[in-house]
């Protein structure tokens, strides 16, 4: 477990230099990015202004061409070779579809976090998981408040109950960063204050280095302690939450060229 | 004033392009060519309706004997069931193995997923009759032959059904369970495997239909079952005999069909 004091020395992601091109389009443009322990960082920008695709970089879904990821200043391999496992897996991810397995029980898909450590022969369907392995994992969902349905298919569960399963997944992993890319995009209102709730306990009360890919503003400023803000594929905002003014929010969103341009 | 003119709809039917002509053309072309090389003549049918006349007057009514008919028959529709079940049930692992070799999302390796489906394709374009021929030289006239040549042909067709089904699964999942650092056999069976669980089940009760109905085919070139039955009892010109066969098949194949169909929907919901 690490400390609940935030840690100013060594951030626990820092990304310098992010670069990425999708068929000539310059997606990321040079992307600088600290998240520390015990932060919630939201990153805006509108469709296309590459925030997805940077923490697709970070985690390993795609190849950046340039620029370094560091999980607590150790390099993960970021655009040449493959990544070191046990650096790599100290960050965890979760998605707007979820992504997990409808019809396995939300203790065995909280499960499959720590396969990225298992050997084949205890891993190969969920009856070989580790005794040890499913107590940890009951411990996760606990922390996601949703150990009385570990038994339950996931298919049975609400949205935001599948997103807080996505959530104890990752700590079963036991990462100690945690991307989530649009995580409440496609719930509702309820449910999204109780994921952004469980993200921002997870950061403050636990340590992990949290940052969530926001569609708006308003959660961005009532959940998180810093906001970044991309625009063009380039960096626009990075400040604490209650420090963004609400013009340069606006700026993010509007139609010009890129940071510096205007719209009537 | 009067109002801004609305926009003109497009017309009713556009103009065929040279490329739908052709086609029309080619394809009208080929049934001319289809139709003379069949033989297709209503004439030699309508002639000939008194042989067909002649034959159903001899199969009606048919042989009800018990014990040298019916018994035989449903006997022997037993041993067909027994060849179909058997014959899909032991392609299951070799369908299983080639099936996830031969996906795009299971097996990354281009060399080994070409060679899968090299197998899979040549085991599907062997009929199962053929199968059945080479058998009856090696294990002699029987079901077993008829067993083994179900198993070579469903390989091929069930594997390849499988592994399609294992190819449209969702990248999302797959691409989380990497990111928690699964290996490539973790992420087939994990992500893979139980998402395509209920329609590789569906499938395998299609192909267990489609095989009793064949393995009733296989009968006919003597690898048992009461295709074998049928087959005689033309040879004798016994046609009372061969409509109770008939009959019997028939129950057999609606049986199985029916339950087969009945159990894919459970699994659908």
């Amino acid at each position: 477990m690490t400390t609940a004091t935030p840690d100013t020395t060594t951030a626990a992601l820092s990304v310098r230099g992010l670069r990425k091109t999708f068929a000539g389009r310059t997606v990321l443009d040079g992307i600088d990015l600290d998240v520390r322990a015990g932060e919630l960082v939201a990153v805006l920008g509108a469709n296309g202004s590459g925030k997805s695709t940077a923490l697709r970089c970070v985690i390993g879904l795609e190849r950046p061409d340039a620029g370094s990821v560091r999980l607590h200043g150790e390099e993960t391999a970021g655009q040449a070779g493959r990544r070191p496992a046990a650096v790599s897996r100290r960050a965890a991810m979760v998605f707007q579809h979820i992504h997990l397995v409808p019809r396995r029980s939300a203790l065995d898909n909280v499960c499959a976090g720590a396969l990225g450590r298992l050997p084949l022969r205890r891993s190969l369907t969920p009856l070989l998981f580790p005794r040890e392995l499913r107590e940890e994992a009951m411990a996760c969902l606990a922390r996601v408040g949703l150990a009385d349905r570990a038994g339950e298919a996931v298919a049975r569960l609400s949205g935001g109950q599948q997103q807080r399963v996505a959530v104890a997944r990752a700590l079963c992993q036991r990462a100690d960063v945690l991307l989530a890319d649009e995580p409440v995009a496609s719930l509702d209102p309820a449910a999204t204050t109780q994921v952004l709730d469980l993200l921002g306990v997870l950061a403050r009360d636990e340590g992990l280095a949290v940052a969530a890919v926001l569609h708006q503003p308003a959660l961005a400023r009532r959940h998180a302690d810093r906001i970044v803000g991309l625009r063009g594929g380039g960096l626009v905002i990075d400040a604490p939450a209650g420090d963004v003014p609400a013009s340069a929010l606006d700026d993010l969103y509007s139609h010009g060229p890129g940071p510096e341009g205007t719209t009537p | 004033m009067t109002a801004p003119p609305l926009a003109a709809a497009p017309p009713r039917l556009r103009r065929p392009s040279v490329l739908a002509a052709l086609t029309v053309v080619i394809v009208g072309a080929a049934h001319v060519l289809a139709w003379r090389g069949a033989d297709v003549s209503p004439a030699a049918l309508a002639e000939g309706w008194e042989g067909m006349r002649d034959f159903l007057g001899e199969a009606v009514p048919p042989d009800l004997s018990w014990s040298t008919v019916v018994r035989p028959g449903l006997d022997a529709a037993l041993v067909t069931l027994y060849i179909g079940l058997l014959g899909t049930t032991l392609s299951v692992p070799f369908a299983l193995v080639l099936a996830v070799l031969g996906a795009r999302t299971t097996t990354p390796n281009a060399f080994v997923q070409q060679a899968a489906r090299s197998v899979l394709s040549f085991l599907r374009a062997v009929p199962d009759v053929v199968f059945a021929l080479i058998f009856v030289t090696a294990v002699g006239l029987g079901p077993f032959a008829g067993v083994l040549a179900l198993v070579f042909h469903n390989t091929g067709v069930m594997g390849k059904l499988w592994s399609e089904a294992m190819e449209e699964t969702d990248p999302g999942v797959r691409e989380a369970l990497r990111t928690n650092g699964a290996s490539g056999v973790q992420v087939t069976s994990h992500a893979v495997l139980p998402a395509v669980l209920p329609q590789l089940a569906g499938l395998l009760l299609y192909r267990l239909d489609v095989n009793v109905r064949s393995s009733l085919v296989l009968g006919l070139v003597g690898a048992g079952g009461i295709g074998f039955l049928i087959n005689q009892s033309i040879r004798l010109f016994r046609f009372d005999e061969m409509l109770t066969y008939i009959l019997i098949v028939l129950a057999l194949v609606i049986a199985v069909d029916q339950l087969s169909s009945a159990v894919r929907r459970r699994i659908g919901r």
